[in-house]
């Protein structure tokens, strides 16, 4: 059931759709690359992963809030905020399973041979990326929606 | 040149910074607002300091901006012909006081690079992580080895922390998902 009456608020401009559907491509491609290259070169995760986000919102405002939320699903935005603190969480904990420290990285490379960089490019690129990356999404299209008393009073 | 770039820079800075106090619709003051950080993040990079401008561009000029304009289009914009905002006296002096304290203390600040200058006040920390970094971590980027390698403990604060930002936002909003199933 959609309660929020806003999407009246859309007006289809056909100067934003045009620039923002040559801008967009260029602009989540400099997100990945700052996501994955963030090691080597200034730039990295948090950088990336709020561009990689704000693609999503700059298409949202250009083709209307309402149809891109029904595109994103929620187990997307779901899966990336909570993910990404799963695997900093995990890769952080496999070394104290061993007796080591809390995101001890070297540990990886004492035990098992994987260089150090791997421990650091994980938790960049699978866990503050991918965090940052959703929470961005998830605030806009909440934000959007805003609160639903009613729909909650309904339910009871 | 340079130091013209960075004249220009820093009164582009504070014209936007004094714009969006002064000016009274609320949308104005967001656009202009966008312009301050964006010249904030010229300000950074022109500082060498690339990764704050990034965030500083993404977040403070693009993701802020979209989030005060979605709360405007969610809320009453006021109606006004009044182009300037009506000056608070009491607001004012207190800011005045502020400024005065802030600008008589500018000259106590090192001047940028100077050998005196704060970084350098512990040479031993900065030069072991200028030295070491790549050896110990291998990663190319200084910045990279310290939040994700030496730091990496603070930076998982910081991760849980944007990810408890968007959780409290649904348990603020009454919600239960962010799109929809």
């Amino acid at each position: 059931m959609r309660l929020d009456a806003d999407s009246d608020s859309y007006t289809e401009s056909q100067i934003i759709m045009t620039t923002v559907r040559i801008v967009a491509p260029f602009a989540l491609t400099y997100g990945l690359f700052l996501t994955f290259h963030g090691a080597d070169t200034p730039g990295g995760s948090f950088q990336g992963g709020a561009i990689i986000g704000s693609t999503v919102l700059m298409i949202a405002f250009a083709f209307g809030i309402e149809p891109t939320r029904d595109w994103l699903a929620n187990r997307t935005v779901v899966a990336l905020a909570a993910g990404g603190t799963a695997v900093f969480t995990i890769v952080g904990l496999i070394p104290m399973l061993y007796g080591d420290s809390f995101l001890a990285h070297p540990f990886f490379e004492e035990q098992w041979g994987i260089d150090t960089k791997w421990g650091l490019e994980a938790i960049e690129i699978g866990g503050v990326a991918p965090i940052v990356a959703g929470v961005v999404m998830g605030l806009f299209f909440v934000i959007a929606a805003g609160a639903v008393a009613e729909e909650v009073s309904m339910d009871d | 040149m340079s130091e013209l770039f960075a004249g220009v820079l820093f009164a582009f800075v504070l014209a936007a910074a004094v714009a969006t106090a002064a000016f009274r619709d609320t949308l104005t003051v967001i656009v202009v607002f966008a312009a301050y950080s964006l010249g904030m993040a010229l300000f950074y990079a022109f500082l060498l300091a690339p990764d704050v401008a990034m965030t500083e561009a993404a977040i403070g000029a693009g993701v802020t901006t979209l989030l005060l304009l979605l709360t405007l289009a969610k809320t009453v914009r006021e109606d006004t012909d009044q182009l300037l905002e009506s000056v608070n006296v009491p607001a004012v002096l207190v800011f005045g006081g502020l400024l005065v304290v802030m600008v008589a203390s500018l000259g106590e600040f090192p001047a940028v690079g100077a050998d005196d200058a704060m970084a350098w006040y512990n040479p031993e920390v900065t030069q072991h992580y200028i030295a070491n970094a790549y050896d110990d971590t291998g990663v190319e980027n200084a910045v990279t080895a310290v939040l994700a390698g030496y730091r990496g403990f603070d930076t998982f604060g910081e991760a849980v922390v944007v990810f408890s930002a968007g959780i409290a936002t649904l348990i603020v909003l009454n919600k239960e998902v962010f799109t929809r199933e």
